[in-house]
């Protein structure tokens, strides 16, 4: 007596097919779950045989096993549940083996025989293909963003009355999240002063370059990296999926009005472990903060206070956009492609000022050490934060442009940088600058003179031409860089060693 | 040339300042309990004194504590003067002792000479006229400068410069001096610390450039790291070296004005580099011009102060600032505006931006302009406005 029923099982932020193979036959009473199942899998037979008892449903006092295909994929989680039961009932003759044809089944069973919603359904329900798929009832809405025929169920009684069609499909209304995902973005127009860090955002939003901003408690860095994501376009129908499914992997993923579509904001606090920044786990792989921020930004607050492991390890995603998690019996691609923004004090006590500092100059310079030069190196714009002076805040009664109105001009200057067939002007390298931002004759000398007096690296050369570009996108004219883009790149970008007293 | 004891010597008879050396190895030892232990005798009976435990109630005011007199006794028990002896010598480290001939004549001649003194390349080079230059290690970028083209200046004029290798003023004002090459004169250094446990480690390149074109002296034995209790110690030295000290920036506590003192003490004369009154790191200079000190200019004042600036004296007193005219180009408008709202204490670009009103694309081309031109300098993130031109390339290697 055999029954197959496909479902599918996570990893990392992708679901992989799995076929529920079981087989009811002679021998002494029991039941075995092989295939690669971990711990919570595993636990999978206790919650069936619950379940089915508690419907009302024969338990088959026979030798039961189920088998996971493909054996070599590691199960994990309790997502198999809903699946291997309708496989034991259809294997058992309780089910008619043709009314299981072309269903997939994903859910957790409760001992009451009620399905829990499970972690993860959108990328789950989106590897399974033909057929329609079965999931539970909280899940539903989750389930339709990619499968518009997805079914929904409350109880495992319930389900097995519709198949044996003794009452109707109950199709359970969607639920959405009432409240949407965390939307509240802030608003730039509330920002008082700070008119170079706001074009520093704009232009950090344009060409997704990464920020570093030094500056004493309380001058505005948190205030100013909360309102990056609102000056960024709307996600792409790509970019929603993905930020989507890995919201959804990580169980994060509020329904409302479809996909995500706003550009995520992560600010892991610096106590955050390494598994919990870049994702991992022995097991589930679950995707980390890096790839939560994917598509959007990601806010390190007091950066040096990161252990300099964690920030070492962020050097892959800053890099390549992808961050690859390997453990010995898994190996899973996670995206990680964020604007990284950054915040940090000047010196350890944070004041920042000659006189009311009190660190020495061996501690600021230690504090200064603990950032390796190879990640204070990817960020394009380093900014000296201030907090601004009273005199201004109040003379300035002019509110500044909003972030809907910047917003534009970044939409604008981003499609610019997409014909350049890349996403934004941040991953431009070598050849590829050479090529879309040639330099004029004055910009190549200033850059020449730079270089000689040491003053600039050659890497350093190379960002600064890349956020030059991003300038002229935003001034909206072609032709080659000038330089004005340059010096207002160079502004940007400020000097190697941003960390240190103010004199 | 120096008459340096050597290791060959065999061991029966070691030269004394090898049990110098022992004793000023010894746990917290300055000059001031050495001298106290050499009221018992030579060098060599003071160390077996000591091991038999025959030194006994020390003076009150050395604050000596009995478990203290206790450890000495288990150290001198437990160390052999020997071995001590061809360590240092191994490390290449030169000691005279007061009274033997290669000793610093100008230290002779002290109130309070070091009884032995370690040093690391040539003492020879030792000369007149020297002067000190002392100041803060946290430093302001307008310090930084000045005391590197003064180092510089007076080493050009055939001057020893001599200084802490401290962080700040006084590495600024070596890498002065010795920006000027062989042309120039030697420079000293009196250390803290012992000369094979250089602190600070960040400056520990300078030392060696020091030492070669120079030499560097130092109270304690190669390998004792500095105490803090060291530091104030040493300013005795470098004040009783000199024939001038000059206090580039200085609040108006700390080592410089240590210094100050033991220059006062000695009749030495000491000059003060005025700054803003608003700035900390001027604070104790300015407070010095107030008493009386006399002020630094330029380096002219510093050579006139020694007795060698007879000729440009006159020019010295017509403008304060002698040395070369102004040939930066004037800025334009905005860039008169931009200074305008610099003006002479450090500022955020953010601030700048605020006050100045200027749009981000002038704001960047005016400071990219000045910066190229000498009329601002950029530290961190911050810049500053510079009052005369040259130096850029000389600050650019600048460590800060």
């Amino acid at each position: 007596m055999l029954a197959e029923v496909p479902s599918a099982t996570l990893l990392g932020v992708e679901g992989h097919r799995v076929l529920v193979e079981v087989h009811v036959g002679q021998g002494l009473p029991g039941f075995t779950v092989v295939g690669l199942p971990d711990a919570s899998c595993r636990e999978a037979r206790d919650r069936v045989r619950a379940a089915v008892l508690s419907s009302k449903l024969k338990w088959p006092d026979t030798r039961i096993t189920v088998n996971l295909a493909p054996t070599h994929v590691r199960k994990v989680g309790s997502g198999l549940d809903l699946a291997i039961a309708m496989a034991l009932l259809g294997a058992s003759k309780q089910l008619n083996p043709e009314a299981l044809k072309g269903l997939m089944f994903l859910g957790e069973l409760g001992l009451n025989g009620t399905l829990r919603p499970i972690l993860g359904i959108l990328p789950l329900v989106d590897s399974l293909s033909a057929g329609r798929v079965v999931v539970p009832a909280e899940n539903l809405a989750e389930a339709r963003l990619v499968r518009p025929d997805a079914r929904g169920v409350r109880t495992l009684s319930e389900l097995v009355s519709a198949l044996r069609a003794e009452e109707p499909w109950p199709d359970p209304p969607v639920r959405e999240s009432t409240s949407g995902p965390a939307e509240a973005y802030c608003d730039l127009a509330e920002v008082q002063g700070h008119p170079v860090a706001r074009r520093a955002l704009e232009v950090a939003a344009t060409g997704g370059h990464h920020v570093l901003m030094v500056g004493p408690p309380g001058s505005g860095k948190t205030m100013l990296a909360e309102r990056l994501p609102g000056l960024l376009a709307d996600l792409d129908a790509r970019g929603a999926m993905d930020v989507s499914r890995v919201h959804s992997a990580a169980g994060l993923l509020r329904v409302h009005n479809g996909l995500l579509t706003r550009p995520p904001f992560r600010s892991p606090h610096h106590t955050a472990s390494l598994v919990a920044l870049i994702g991992g786990g022995s097991t589930l792989l679950r995707p980390g903060e890096v790839s939560l921020a994917s598509g959007g930004v990601l806010f390190l607050d007091e950066l040096g206070e990161f252990p300099a492991a964690h920030l070492d390890a962020l050097r892959q995603p800053l890099e390549s956009g992808i961050i690859r998690v390997a453990r010995a019996n898994a190996n899973v691609t996670l995206p990680a492609r964020f604007i990284l923004v950054a915040a940090t004090n000047p010196c350890p006590c944070g004041v920042g000022q000659w006189g009311e500092c009190r660190c020495t100059p061996g501690q600021i310079a230690r504090y200064g050490r603990r950032l390796s030069s190879p990640l204070l190196d990817r960020f394009d714009i380093r900014l000296a934060i201030d907090p601004p002076e009273a005199a201004m805040v109040f003379a300035s009664q002019r509110k500044g442009e909003s972030s809907m109105e910047v917003r534009t001009r970044v939409e604008r200057a981003r499609m610019r940088a997409q014909e350049r067939g890349v996403s934004s002007n941040r991953e431009l390298r070598g050849e590829a600058l050479e090529k879309f931002a040639p330099l004029s004759d004055q910009g190549r000398m200033l850059l020449r003179s730079r270089l000689e007096t040491g003053s600039l690296s050659m890497r350093g050369a190379q960002r600064t031409r890349a956020v030059a570009l991003t300038l002229r996108d935003l001034e909206g004219t072609g032709g080659p860089i000038t330089t004005d883009d340059l010096e207002g790149a160079l502004l940007l970008r400020g000097e190697e060693q941003q960390i240190g007293v103010l004199a | 040339m120096t008459q340096v004891a050597t290791p060959q010597n065999p061991s029966p008879d070691l030269p004394h300042e090898a049990y110098l050396t022992a004793l000023a190895s010894l746990d917290q030892v300055g000059p001031a309990r050495m001298r106290w232990l050499l009221s018992f005798g030579s060098p060599e009976m003071v160390w077996h004194l000591l091991r038999a435990g025959k030194i006994r109630n020390p003076p009150a005011q050395l604050a000596v504590k009995p478990p203290q007199l206790t450890e000495w006794i288990a150290q001198a028990n437990s160390a052999d003067p020997q071995q001590i002896w061809s360590a240092c010598c191994a490390l290449g480290v030169g000691v005279v002792s007061l009274g033997s001939p290669g000793y610093p004549p100008a230290l002779a001649a002290d109130i309070d000479p070091p009884v032995v003194l370690f040093h690391l390349g040539n003492p020879d080079l030792l000369s007149s006229p020297s002067v000190a230059i002392v100041g803060t290690r946290r430093a302001t970028g307008y310090g930084l400068r000045v005391a590197e083209e003064l180092g510089a200046g007076l080493a050009e004029a055939g001057v020893m410069v001599v200084s802490g290798l401290a962080l700040g003023i006084d590495a600024a004002a070596h890498f002065g001096a010795l920006s000027v090459g062989t042309s120039g004169a030697a420079v000293a250094a009196v250390v803290g610390s012992g000369l094979h446990a250089p602190c600070p480690v960040r400056n520990r390149k300078l030392a060696s450039r020091v030492a070669s074109s120079g030499v560097i002296f130092s109270e304690v034995p190669p390998e004792v790291s500095g105490a803090p209790w060291r530091f104030p110690v040493r300013n005795r030295i470098l004040a009783a070296l000199s024939d001038a000290v000059v206090v580039v920036e200085s609040p108006g506590a700390g080592g410089s004005m240590h210094t100050v003192r033991e220059a006062l003490t000695r009749d030495i004369p000491v000059l003060s580099v005025p700054g803003p009154i608003d700035s900390r790191a001027s604070e104790g200079t300015n407070r010095l011009l107030s008493d009386g000190a006399e002020p630094c200019l330029g380096v002219d004042d510093v050579l006139m102060a020694i007795g060698l600036g007879g000729k440009k004296a006159n020019t010295s007193a017509s403008s304060p600032i002698p040395s070369q005219p102004d040939t930066r180009p004037v800025p334009d408008e905005t860039g008169e505006r931009a200074l305008a709202t610099i003006g002479w204490r450090p500022v955020s670009v953010e601030h700048l931006a605020a006050r100045s009103g200027l749009e981000f694309q002038q704001l960047a081309s005016t400071l990219a302009w000045l910066e190229t031109h000498g009329w601002i300098q950029r530290t961190g993130g911050w810049i500053e406005r510079r009052a005369k031109p040259d130096g850029s390339e000389r600050l650019g290697r600048r460590p800060t």
